[in-house]
C-alpha cells in the first residue's frame, strides 16, 4: 500500500505538532547570506492528506495526514563537494543521503557514500524534494523501498559520473555506481543505514547513460541497467520462508522532455529476477512503466496526469512479496504554485494492487498536498 | 544636452561586471548563461562564480529575459534541481549593489551584472560586456 495505515493517536499528535512547527518555520524563514559562502541549505516541507476508498475491500480504506521536512545541506569547494539529506516526518527520521565527492575536473566526478540509485529515474530527479515533483504520488515503479518499491532506491558505495560534451552543446553523461544493496526484510526492501550499519547487504551495481540534446535545458533521454544481489532475512516474515536470496537485473529506458507548455516524463523497466529458494530457483520476468504528462496552463497552474501499467506484473512472485505495490494507476491532478515557492496540489486516482488469481483489489485515491521550499 | 542623453542611454544598458583586478576580460554570452545555470565555466584555470543582485526588480527581469531566457519560476526550479541532484552550488546573491561590489572584490573570478551607469561611476569594478541595451 503506497499510503500509510491509520496512525495511532500519539502519531496523529506528532503529525499535528510537526505541521504547526513547519508552518512556523515557513513564516519565520529568512534567507541565508549566500554572497560567497561554500555552504548552502534547502528545506523542503510538505503536508499531505490522503483518503482511499474501496468498494471491494474496507481494509484498503485509509485516511491519513502526513507531514515531512527534508533538509538538504551542501558544501562546495573547487575540488570537493559534500551533500547530506535528512528526512524527518511523523513516520520516519532518516539520513537519506550522505555523500562526498572528488570533483576531478569539469567532466568527471567521483562520489562516495550513501546516494539514491542512479537506475531509479524519479529518485535521482526529485530525491525527497516533494515540492520539486509536480505530482504528489510517485510512480509505483519508482517508489521508495519502504513504500513497496520494487527496486533499490539507496546504495552505499561509489558513484562515478563522466560527461562527454560536444560543440553543439549536447552531452552524453555516463554513470557507474556500485555498493551495498538493500536486503529484503519483512515485506519490503531495507536499505543500508549509514547511521545504524548492519551486515547482510550484498552487491548493487548500476549503469546509466543520459543524452541531453542541449545542456542548457533539462530535456533528457536515457537508459539504465542494474544488477542487485538482494539478501533475504528469511525468518523475518512467513512469505520469505525458504527464500535465501533474490538476484535482480533491470534494464530501463526513460525520457523527460519539455516542449513549450507540455512536459512528458516516462520510464519503462524490464525486470529479470531469480528467486533462490532452498529447493531451487524460480525465474520471474515482468515489465513496469508509466507516462506522466503535464500542461503548464499558466505560471501558477499546471494540469497533469499519469498512467502506470505493466506486463506480467500480476503473475510476479517477487511483486507478491510487496503487498503495498500498486500495479496500475490512472491519475489526474491540478497544481497551484503561489507566493514564493509554495505549491498546493490535488490528485485523484483509480488504483489497483497486484491481482490474485481472480481479481484486482481496487481503490480510489484522493490526495491534497501543500509543499514548499525554504532557501 | 549631449551629456544628459548619454547618461539616459547608460541607464538603459545592462553590463556584466567583475572587479577591476579580475583577469576576466572576455566571456561569451553562452559562457555567461552556462555559469548562471549552474554549469561549470573555467577561465584562466579557475571556476567562474556568478552573483545575482536581488535589489533591483527591473534589472533582474532584464537578466532573466536576456541572459537566462527563462521565467523566474523556471530559473529557480532549475537551480534548486541542480542543487538537489548534484549538490551544484547556486549562484551567489547580493542584497545590494554595494554588497555585489564587495563580493566581486573578494573573488577575482566572480561575475555580476548592473546598470552601465553604476558600473561606469565606480572604479572598483569593470564592465566586461554589454548584456542588454534598450533600442
Amino acid at each position: 500500500m503506497t499510503s500509510r495505515p491509520k496512525m495511532p493517536h500519539r502519531n496523529r499528535w506528532r503529525a499535528a505538532m510537526l505541521t504547526k512547527i513547519l508552518m512556523l518555520v515557513t513564516l519565520a524563514s529568512s534567507q541565508l547570506a549566500r554572497a560567497q559562502s561554500p555552504h548552502d541549505m534547502l528545506v523542503f516541507l510538505s503536508v499531505e492528506g490522503v483518503e482511499m476508498f474501496s468498494a471491494s475491500d474496507p481494509l484498503l480504506e485509509v485516511s491519513d495526514v502526513h507531514a515531512t521536512a527534508d533538509f538538504l545541506y551542501t558544501y562546495n569547494s573547487d575540488r570537493f563537494r559534500f551533500l547530506a539529506e535528512y528526512i524527518w516526518s511523523d513516520t520516519e527520521s532518516e539520513m537519506e543521503r550522505l555523500q562526498a565527492a572528488w570533483v576531478i575536473d569539469d567532466k568527471n566526478i567521483l562520489w562516495l557514500g550513501r546516494f539514491h540509485t542512479i537506475s531509479n529515474f524519479w529518485a535521482s530527479e526529485y530525491h525527497h524534494g516533494q515540492y520539486m515533483q509536480t505530482s504528489i504520488s510517485r510512480p509505483a515503479l519508482e517508489e521508495w523501498e519502504d513504500e513497496s518499491g520494487p527496486m533499490p532506491s539507496h546504495v552505499t558505495g561509489a558513484w562515478f559520473e563522466h560527461e562527454i560534451a560536444s560543440a553543439n552543446q549536447s552531452a552524453i553523461n555516463l554513470g557507474f555506481a556500485a555498493g551495498l544493496a538493500p536486503r529484503f526484510e519483512g515485506q519490503q526492501l531495507e536499505a543500508f543505514d549509514v547511521l545504524d550499519p548492519e551486515s547482510g547487504h550484498d552487491l548493487a551495481a548500476t549503469g546509466r547513460l543520459v543524452y541531453r540534446p542541449d545542456v542548457l535545458s533539462a530535456n533528457q533521454l536515457g537508459m539504465t541497467v542494474s544488477h542487485n544481489d538482494i539478501a533475504v532475512v528469511s525468518d523475518s516474515h512467513p512469505s520469505l520462508t525458504d527464500l535465501n536470496a533474490i538476484r535482480q537485473a533491470t534494464f530501463g529506458v526513460f525520457a523527460s522532455w519539455q516542449w513549450e507548455k507540455w512536459r512528458l516524463s516516462s520510464n519503462l523497466v524490464y525486470f529479470d529476477i531469480d528467486m533462490q529458494y532452498n529447493d531451487g530457483t524460480v525465474n520471474d520476468e515482468f515489465l513496469l512503466g508509466y507516462v506522466q504528462a503535464e500542461y503548464e496552463a499558466s505560471e501558477e497552474w499546471t494540469i497533469f496526469g499519469r498512467t502506470e501499467f505493466g506486463d506480467s506484473e500480476d503473475d510476479s512472485v517477487y511483486l507478491s512479496l510487496l503487498p503495498g505495490f500498486v500495479a496500475h494507476r490512472q491519475m489526474l491532478g491540478l497544481r497551484w504554485d503561489f507566493a514564493n515557492r509554495h505549491g498546493l496540489t490535488l490528485e485523484i486516482a483509480d488504483t489497483s494492487l497486484q491481482a490474485d488469481t481472480v481479481r484486482h483489489d481496487s481503490f480510489k485515491e484522493v490526495r491534497l498536498q501543500w509543499a514548499a521550499v525554504i532557501r | 544636452m549631449l551629456l544628459s542623453i548619454t547618461a539616459a542611454w547608460a541607464d538603459d544598458t545592462v553590463v556584466l561586471v567583475t572587479s577591476s583586478e579580475s583577469p576576466i576580460t572576455n566571456i561569451s554570452s553562452l559562457e555567461i548563461r552556462k555559469a548562471y545555470l549552474g554549469i561549470s565555466v573555467r577561465i584562466a584555470g579557475s571556476t567562474v562564480r556568478p552573483i545575482r543582485q536581488r535589489e533591483d526588480d527591473r534589472l533582474n527581469q532584464i537578466f532573466l529575459q536576456s541572459v537566462i531566457a527563462m521565467s523566474q519560476k523556471s530559473y529557480e526550479r532549475r537551480l534548486l534541481s541542480m542543487m538537489l541532484k548534484f549538490g551544484t552550488p547556486r549562484p551567489g546573491e547580493a542584497d545590494s549593489r554595494e554588497g555585489l561590489i564587495k563580493t566581486l572584490q573578494s573573488n577575482p573570478f566572480a561575475i555580476g551584472y548592473m546598470w552601465k551607469s553604476d558600473a561606469d561611476s565606480d572604479p572598483r569594478i569593470h564592465a566586461v560586456v554589454v548584456l542588454w541595451q534598450q533600442n
